[in-house]
């Protein structure tokens, strides 16, 4: 056993604010989402299905153009890679390693299914249904609210998965909670981390993603 | 004989229960299938409306088409029960054994139905469009009153 002395040892910016801020808030988020439901409270989960829009969209943005780590083209091997990693290879470069890197695309892919039914859902009273739901007729609103029902296993069992993993690498010595708050980590020897991205450009990314959001839980209408 | 004591009464129940579906004319799971329809029909009806309320300029000849199933369907709802229709007959059905254990609160909320969906049908045959969304907010009201007591919750 040799953990890492993480104090010690020289520090790299590992992970980019973006990612950081696009994190956490799904803490919260996620279970919110899940019990507001539960307790029928359909406004307030419709409310937090929307920052969750605007959250995931920002990501989809910002895995084109934030730092290099963030970045989709930066963390998605080929089948190749991620076969030599999970013989025993070590990861090449910064960041996710091949598997972590497709963890990454598993729960972006099932969160925004997810969100794309429920912005099509009707409830069983047909009061309480998602914006976009207009455009489809009870019957598809109704299956599409059952499939978004079941589709939730799905995500928490991939959470589950992902916090296993933490919890693994932590027993081997590896903190991936602290760099994901701090957004600094050890740095790996003879890995050179790519500087960030200029904290600005979060800004207009930002806005695009809240104004999308926005525009879709409005329905589709200014 | 004086044996069978039971006999009699069971007879007799019996002959009711077989009564009751043969003027429902359906059987238990055939009435239930038919309710779940129904049901379908009514929430398919509410939405339309819904979706013209949250417009905020209503297209009222899409209420008044709806307005008119509505109503129909308000007063044909309580004869979608008929006894033994429940869950035992059809498995799918969310229909709880509590609508005949506790008829009186079953119809109570039935009569909740009954009462707004005239009004609904009024405010869309009338000239003020404004007066559709209070309407429904009490038929939306009475649909969610019944199911929170007396229909199954989705089990996922």
């Amino acid at each position: 056993m040799s953990p890492t002395p993480d104090a010690a040892s020289p520090q790299a910016k590992l992970w980019d604010l973006g990612v950081r801020l696009f994190h956490w808030p799904l803490v919260v988020l996620i279970p919110f989402s899940w019990w507001s439901a539960k307790a029928d409270h359909l406004d307030w989960h419709r409310l937090s299905g929307y920052v969750i829009l605007g959250l995931v969209i920002f990501r989809l943005f910002w895995g084109l153009v934030g730092s290099p780590t963030a970045r989709f083209a930066q963390f998605l091997k080929g089948p190749g890679a991620v076969m030599a990693y999970l013989r025993g290879a070590a990861a090449a470069g910064p960041g996710h390693n091949p598997l972590g890197g497709w963890s990454v695309a598993a729960l972006l892919t099932v969160l925004a299914a997810q969100l794309g039914l429920g912005l099509f859902a009707v409830d069983e009273d047909s009061i309480e249904a998602g914006p976009l739901s207009h455009f489809v007729s009870f019957d598809t609103g109704r299956a599409i609210a059952h499939l978004h029902h079941k589709l939730f296993w799905v995500l928490a069992g991939l959470i589950a998965l992902h916090l296993a993993a933490i919890v693994v690498y932590r027993l081997r010595g590896k903190n991936l909670v602290t760099p994901m708050i701090t957004g600094a980590a050890p740095a790996e020897p003879g890995v050179q981390v790519p500087a960030l991205a200029p904290v600005l450009r979060l800004i207009p990314v930002a806005a695009v993603a809240a104004g999308l959001a926005w525009f879709v839980a409005h329905g589709l209408k200014i | 004989m004086t044996r069978f004591k039971a006999f009699g009464p069971l007879v007799c129940a019996g002959a009711v229960l077989l009564a009751g579906a043969a003027v429902a004319g359906l059987s238990g799971a055939e009435a239930a299938k038919a309710r779940m329809e129904h049901m379908k029909g009514l929430g398919a009806a509410t939405k339309a409306v819904f979706e013209q309320v949250k417009t905020g300029a209503p297209d009222m000849a899409v209420v008044k088409l709806n307005a008119a199933k509505i109503d129909a369907a308000a007063k044909a709802l309580p004869t979608w029960f008929p006894a033994g229709s429940g869950q035992s007959a059809e498995p799918k059905s969310h229909a709880l054994p509590v609508i005949w254990t506790d008829k009186t609160g079953f119809d109570t909320k039935a009569k909740a139905l009954a009462a707004a969906a005239p009004k609904l049908l009024a405010a869309a045959n009338g000239t003020d469009p404004a007066a559709v969304g209070p309407a429904f907010k009490e038929v939306g009201a009475s649909c969610k009153g019944c199911h929170e007591t007396f229909k199954a919750k989705d089990k996922d």
